[in-house]
């Protein structure tokens, strides 16, 4: 297909390289350094999507990220990606695209018969209807009204693109490389300073490639090349184009996402498509620019309207036209430049000034080049539905109230212009309170609320000279105090035209007799009647108007609908703008990846995965792993065909029988040192600690202040001074920050430091009737009877040259001891205990079979320590100190925790012997009563009891101690579950503790 | 008091109505409230016209018949958490006293688009927990057979039904934590939020609710243990009795009353990504961590999770506690990285010492609280407002609202849904 | 991303650290009489205030100690950084 509407010589693509795409299924061809909407236009294409409500033809109306329209589903390597704008997207070969928002096609949208039945559809309309009858929200209209919005498509498969982050300090960032952001990155960069400059488009310069100035006898394009081969080439500044900075967050953080390979058509191998740069600026200078404000007339959403710095930005830029019959309607200069570009490229333009007389440099050039100004006119009303084919126009009254008689005139373009809006999202984001100019009819910042300063049209200046004189100033300034040098440059002569006053008109008057939508928010269908309606309905913060009618909440976020629905809310409420106010500006500027958000932590490295040094064994094993919090613990080692019931119950059946290791290197290991460590325990603890021998450990609990159980474990004293405290794995960290907290700032006063031991040792228990002659193999010197190492007993030993700590602890009831060598020679030690264990028929265990154990010992564990017991429940009472304080004491009195009635944890048995009780299942009097069936506790662990060979549960049960031998049901609805049952003690095996002491 | 009851007749929305003005170019539709100036003295003045206030006030009117009521608000009304929420609707709680309680809303729920003549968009699309490990499953069993047994619907879900449920989430290898089931309160939902409070603001205006909105209070006429009034923006205002339902503000209000709360402020984010065609249809919970999304009607992907994690009273957030929240979204969605955040917001939270809420009278006569809604507070709008009318109505808490005494501090009859105690920062 | 000025090491960003809440709480003494008023304002009451906030944070990921931060919690300024045995 030929390229109708580009020109033969404008422009700053690269004509020598031809690049071929796709849109809708037909193939196209455009240039190297084209977007896809420059390409698109290029060959004439207009209709690009439709609307989100009304569904009507939408084409562009912008050349960059201010776009609300052409929104477009990419293909790209493979994958499809949803609302991507054309207007941003750049050409690359292979590239396919597709409309969005239309079955079956652009061209043919089934959903377009809303737009016919629009005034059925104003602002707010689903909120008076849909409502009968009433299951049909949910089953009818919800799923229709579902599927006719949204845009794009996603796909279910994982994203195969790569996302990095980056952490930068800088002493500037300049966000925007326009005339203001090069001037203050040149004049800080020549102070020394650390610059990154950021600009959000491929092309550097901003304003200055479009616009006819000069800049110290250089044109605006070779000012701006010069200035950044300049900037590139000096070692402290960083230079990025394509790299948009979207949120200006606390303390000056500044973030920007740089899009590396989104114009590629593949992401090269080991290079990310985008990345994610946290800043820390010292400075924060924004130059965002402004975005050119529509004016609001008679269908203005109609294809083939645009902005009019948008149709200079295809002329000048991509050397594309936007029409061959433009009309341009303007209430300031801006437009004439547009004009007087169609002209010089053999196009005729008609201008439509809404001024009655104005005058100044440019409309005097667009008068000498005999251009057809018509002054006092507005259009009415863009005619042709697809495609703009002709505007009707209408001399206004002075008071622009009135019109004239309509004339038609034949056009296929209508470039708007409504006067610029600065863009002060990133120094509203910082927190600065705006004002409002009313010569310039927008708002601009205030006083500064970080360390940010805003320069040239973001600020309201739209000169040249002033915007670089004053960014040159502020660039040296701001620099100067960082790097304390001064290296200023003179400001280079300009030569710019000079404006006069814009019309301060926005909104074409509707005609007698006439009822265009007239559109403020074209992504959204938001038109002048739906705010009006919203206002007569009182919904008049205006909060309520954007929530009410949706403006300027697409994805274009109102860029350029949010101050004319403003202006419009002021008119009629009879107010000026800033009474009205503004809603508020938030990240993201524009939307962002939220691939590059999360960056690299996804699938598998989405948490950390901590292993223990004997992990590999495990592995090879056959060990059935599970998640620990970050840890992976063996669950179980399978034999053969084994389930976990099975394993386990074997595995768990061997500790009684013969003996057993597990893994325990996962609990915390606290390492603490001072001779203040016993009042430390003492205090922490709810026992006491005052008294316990060197060589000797004990268990502990440990409270929160209000009384709820916060760890168990035991700790041991190694020697005078010096304790090894272990924590459930769970709780490690928060173990050790609690200690921090007392020893840091309740109790300064006692000399003790902790520091965490948890990946510093390896950790064996050894647990069964036969670990004694185990550990006797393991150390063949050492005393290891009951008399030379008791329970609770600890003592050091040489494994075959390697250090160890043992102490005779156990958590599975039995006779057992663990066994800690440093990290390193956790395999080591873990293989020797295999070896030596054989001939007592040693086998591994896993956390079931451990969750076994403990469970029929009575033993409680993190399903009863869950942070709502006190100790009393976990029939822990006979370690909480009546004779000293210690944390969380003082909470045990409160009239719920000693009531007579208060839960406690009790053992439940099936009356079959035979059923399983679901853990989370609860205990109730009456399996049938009526709901809500009052709850007298809950199981909170169950195993299947290797000693008596049938089920057994925990549970915390009100009254517990006055329960046992009484018999309830255990109800699981959500397994459908109900089994009668008896509650007996919680200490099923060897209920006096002989093993252990054996 | 005058004899004569003025029944005022409300503009009812409907289909044909929407017809009928739509063929009057919409010139005719009535005012959705009111603007009126406050008068010298209430019997009831609700102080915030967030979702509770709102509600609070109707339920005044409708089941207590007080009409000569003021909800004073310092913005405008829905303008604090009911407008800036995750939308999410459910009762799936373990502790008797929040299911019970959620449970009595939900019913509120499904009935009330039609009693406020306004559609709130109910959806009760099911909302899925999912778990990551066998312990986890047993915790939500928990739940679940809790749920149950207070009748409410809970359904255990298979790593299998999840997958039909929600084949979108990974169920690949390449998962840090697996999914192995979930829990599912069908029932449960999202409802539009702007559109409860605009819906019950609508209805208590139209029962002679006085909504005066852009009127901050400054002080409080406290006069030996009893309240007399407020002082505002807009003036001093007399009442019998006042109701306060600021959360976010509760700290600065209970200040100026010398009160303090085991409540603190914090700042939760929420975002929402570009519009999509429809792929996912229900609300779900990542459970291996803090994640929850669901799709808006627009097509948005509605996502909150974590806190900021200190208190905070701005109404703004930082980047990398969305960076944390999304990481875990994509790890139980990962088509989420495909998509673009469009827009994030930040709402001030209550966060109570134990994560549930205080619904109760204080030690000031006259004067009743609402407070510590921590983050469930949009689903429990009706519920709130309802035993929230009553407590202040009667002078007592109804039995729904009695476990959410401010007494449960001191005596220990705490509602720990999480267990994680007071420090409220951490989720 | 709140930069906060660690008393031992200097600036450093927020995700180095974990908070602590409200640094005004004081703890009653041990074996010492407390009512049960005074125990359940320290357990469950903490200043929450809009504007300056004395708050722990604990430099988790550096040094480990404790610090008293003043912050706006509006604005989220932080006026100034203490080392756990300071007061303001």
């Amino acid at each position: 297909m030929s390229q109708n509407y580009r020109l033969d010589n404008n422009g700053l693509i690269n004509r020598d390289k031809k690049i071929s795409f796709k849109f809708n299924g037909k193939n196209y061809f455009g240039y190297e350094g084209d977007t896809l909407a420059s390409a698109l236009i290029a060959n004439g294409i207009h209709l690009v999507g439709r609307s989100f409500k009304y569904h009507r033809p939408r084409g562009f109306f912008g050349a960059g990220v201010d776009e609300p329209y052409a929104m477009v589903q990419l293909i790209r390597n493979n994958e499809s990606i949803p609302n991507v704008r054309a207007t941003e997207q750049e050409l690359f070969e292979g590239l396919e695209a597709k409309s969005v928002n239309c079955w079956p096609n652009v061209n043919f949208d089934i959903g377009a018969i809303n737009n016919f039945l629009n005034k059925f559809f104003p602002a707010g309309f689903y909120y008076k209807t849909f409502m009968w009858p009433r299951s049909f929200w949910y089953k009818v209209y919800e799923p229709i009204i579902r599927k006719t919005a949204g845009f794009g498509v996603v796909s279910t498969n994982h994203d195969q693109e790569r996302y990095e982050h980056k952490y930068e300090y800088c002493d500037l960032l300049v966000a925007g490389s326009g005339p203001s952001g090069l001037a203050s990155a040149y004049a800080a960069a020549q102070n020394g300073a650390r610059v990154i400059l950021a600009e959000d488009k491929p092309r550097f310069g901003g304003s200055l490639l479009t616009s006819e100035v000069s800049i110290g006898n250089q044109s605006g394009q070779e000012w701006v090349k010069n200035i950044i081969s300049e900037l590139k080439s000096m070692p402290n500044v960083t230079v990025k184009n394509r790299s948009q900075v979207f949120g200006y967050y606390d303390h000056n953080m500044l973030v920007m996402s740089e899009r590396i390979s989104d114009h590629l058509p593949k992401t090269k191998k080991y290079t990310p498509k985008q990345r994610l740069w946290y800043i820390r600026a010292k400075e924060a200078l924004i130059s965002s620019g402004s975005i050119e404000r529509p004016l609001v007339f008679g269908n203005n959403d109609t294809p083939g309207v645009m902005l009019s710095s948008a149709a200079k930005e295809y002329l000048k830029i991509y050397g594309v036209l936007a029409g061959k019959k433009p009309l341009v309607f303007t209430n300031n200069d801006s437009g004439y430049e547009t004009a007087i570009e169609f002209k010089k490229n053999g196009i005729d333009p008609v201008i439509l000034d809404t001024r009655k007389d104005p005058s100044s440099e440019i409309v005097n050039e667009a008068k000498s080049l005999n251009i057809d100004i018509k002054f006092s006119y507005v259009v009415v009303a863009a005619k042709g539905y697809k495609k703009v084919k002709s505007a009707d126009i209408a001399k206004i009254s002075d008071d622009k109230k009135q019109l004239s008689q309509i004339e038609n005139i034949n056009c296929d373009c209508i470039c708007v212009s409504g006067f610029w809006t600065p863009t002060i999202h990133l120094a509203s984001q910082s927190g600065n309170k705006t004002k409002f100019n009313e010569d310039i009819d927008a708002f601009i910042p205030g006083q500064s609320k970080q360390n940010e300063t805003v320069l040239g049209s973001a600020k309201g200046i739209f000169t040249l000279e002033e915007t670089l004189k004053n960014s040159f100033e502020k660039g040296n300034e701001l620099s100067k105090k960082i790097t304390n040098k001064e290296n200023k440059i003179s400001l280079p002569s300009v030569v710019e035209k000079k404006y006069t006053n814009h019309d301060k008109f926005w909104c074409v008057p509707l005609p007698e007799g006439k009822n265009y939508k007239r559109f403020l928010d074209f992504q959204n269908d938001v038109a002048v009647t739906d705010v009006e309606l919203a206002l007569r309905e009182g919904y008049r913060s205006i909060e309520h108007v954007k929530r009410y009618t949706t403006l300027g909440m697409a994805t274009d976020q109102g860029k350029t609908s949010n101050l004319n629905g403003l202006q419009l809310v002021s008119d009629v409420e009879n107010k000026v703008v800033p009474q009205v106010g503004h809603t508020t500006f938030r990240p993201p500027y524009t939307p962002v990846s939220i691939g590059a958000i999360v960056g690299r932590e996804i699938g598998k490295h989405s948490k950390p995965t901590r292993k223990s040094p004997m992990h590999s064994w495990h592995e090879k094993n056959n060990a059935v792993f599970v998640d620990a919090g970050v840890w992976l613990r063996p669950r179980y080692y399978k034999q053969g065909n084994e389930n976990l019931f099975e394993g386990s119950k074997r595995e768990a059946k061997n500790v009684r029988q013969n003996v057993g290791v597990c893994d325990v290197t996962t609990l915390g290991k606290i390492d603490i040192k001072g001779p203040d460590a016993a009042e430390l325990l003492n205090r922490v603890y709810t026992n006491a600690w005052l008294k316990l021998p060197v060589g000797k450990a004990r268990y502990g609990a440990m409270l929160r202040e209000d009384g709820i159980v916060m760890d168990d474990g035991t700790t041991t004293r190694i020697s005078e001074n010096h304790y090894h405290m272990t924590t459930t794995t769970a709780q490690a960290a928060n173990v050790l920050s609690h200690l921090e907290y007392y020893l840091q700032l309740v109790w300064p006063e006692l000399n003790v430091n902790v520091v965490s031991t948890t990946e510093q040792w390896a950790g064996a228990a050894i647990a069964g009737p036969k670990s004694r002659d185990v550990l006797q193999k393991l150390f063949p010197d050492l005393n290891v009877s009951s008399e030379g190492l008791p329970f609770m007993g600890y003592i050091k030993g040489n494994l075959f040259g390697v250090n160890a700590r043992i102490y005779r602890i156990s958590f599975s009831g039995e006779l057992a001891y663990e066994v800690n060598v440093e990290s390193d020679n956790g395999n080591f030690m873990w293989e020797k205990i295999m070896e030596v264990g054989k001939e007592f028929n040693i086998q591994p265990y896993g956390t079931e079979a451990l969750s076994t154990l403990r469970i029929e010992m009575g033993h409680v564990a993190g399903s009863e320590l869950d942070g709502r017991t006190i100790p009393y429940d976990n029939s822990l009472e006979g370690l909480v100190s009546k004779k000293k304080d210690f944390i969380g004491k003082r909470s045990l009195n409160k009239t719920a925790y000693i009531a007579q009635d208060r839960q406690k944890v009790v053992g439940v048995v099936p009356l079959d012997k035979k059923t399983s009780i679901p853990e989370g299942s609860y205990l109730v009097k009456d399996a049938n009563a009526k709901l809500p069936n009052p709850k007298l506790g809950h199981v909170s662990a169950s195993c299947w009891s290797v000693e008596y060979d049938n089920p057994f549960s925990l549970a915390i049960l009100k009254d517990g101690k006055n329960m046992i031998g009484k018999k309830l049901f255990a109800l699981s609805p959500v397994k459908n579950i109900s089994i009668p049952v008896e509650i007996v003690s919680s200490h099923y095996v060897d209920p006096k503790g002989e093993r252990v002491r054996s | 008091m005058p004899l004569l009851i003025l029944k005022i007749y409300m503009q009812k929305y409907s289909v044909f109505n929407l017809i009928k003005n739509a063929l009057k170019g919409h010139k005719d539709w009535e005012v959705a409230w009111k603007n009126p100036t406050p008068k010298a003295e209430y019997d009831v003045i609700i102080i915030g016209g967030g979702g509770h206030g709102l509600a609070t006030a109707y339920y005044l009117a409708k089941e207590h018949n007080i009409t000569n009521v003021a909800i004073v608000e310092k913005g405008w009304i829905g303008g604090g958490n009911v407008g800036r929420n995750t939308t999410i609707v459910r009762s799936n709680y373990m502790h008797d006293e929040n299911g019970l309680f959620s449970e009595f809303g939900m019913d509120l729920w499904r009935n009330m688009s039609q009693e406020l003549n306004f559609n709130v968009m109910f959806s009760p699309r099911g909302i899925i927990n999912l778990a990551h490990s066998d312990a986890q499953m047993n915790v939500f069993s928990r739940r679940g057979n809790s749920m149950r047994l207070n009748g409410i619907d809970a359904v255990l879900l298979s790593r299998e039904e999840v997958k039909k449920f929600i084949p979108m989430a990974d169920f690949s290898e390449n998962v840090r934590f697996p999914i192995f089931g979930g829990l599912m309160q069908p029932s449960a939902g999202t409802a539009r939020h702007d559109g409860v409070a605009w819906g019950y603001a609508r209805q208590a205006d139209s029962m002679g609710v006085d909504i005066i909105q852009h009127c901050e209070v400054t002080g409080f006429d406290v006069d030996n243990g009893k309240i007399k009034g407020i002082q505002t923006s807009k003036g001093n205002i007399k009442a019998k009795k006042i109701g306060l339902c600021v959360a976010g503000s509760t700290n600065i209000l209970a200040e100026m009353l010398n009160m303090r709360l085991p409540v603190e402020t914090h700042l939760l984010q929420a975002c929402v990504s570009e519009p999509i065609k429809p792929i996912l249809d229900h609300v779900v919970t990542f459970g291996a961590g803090h994640f929850y999304c669901s799709q808006s009607d627009k097509g948005e992907m509605v996502m909150g999770g974590d806190l900021d994690g200190y208190n905070s009273y701005a109404q703004r957030g930082n980047l990398p506690t969305l960076q944390h929240v999304l990481t875990e979204g994509i790890a139980m969605l990962p088509f989420l990285s495909k998509l673009k955040m469009l827009r994030t917001w930040g709402g001030i939270m209550d966060m109570s010492m134990d994560g549930s809420p205080i619904i109760d009278k204080t030690h000031i006569e006259g004067l009743y609280l609402n407070c510590g809604w921590c983050y469930g507070g949009f689903k429990a709008t009706p519920a709130s407002g309802w035993t929230f009318a009553h407590t202040i109505a009667q002078d007592r808490p109804h039995e729904l609202n009695a476990g959410y005494s401010l007494n449960r501090f001191s005596t220990g009859h705490l509602l720990d849904e999480k267990g994680l105690g007071t420090k409220t920062w951490i989720s | 991303m709140l930069h906060i000025k660690c008393p031992h090491c200097g600036l450093r960003s927020q995700n180095e650290f974990s908070y602590g809440g409200d640094a005004t709480v004081k703890r009653p003494e041990l074996n010492k009489e407390v009512s049960d008023q005074d125990w359940d304002n320290f357990v469950y009451l903490r200043k929450s205030p809009r504007g300056k906030h004395l708050e722990l944070w604990q430099h988790i990921s550096g040094c480990r100690q404790w610090i008293k931060v003043e912050r706006d919690t509006l604005t989220h300024e932080i006026f100034k950084t203490l080392k756990a045995n300071e007061e303001i």
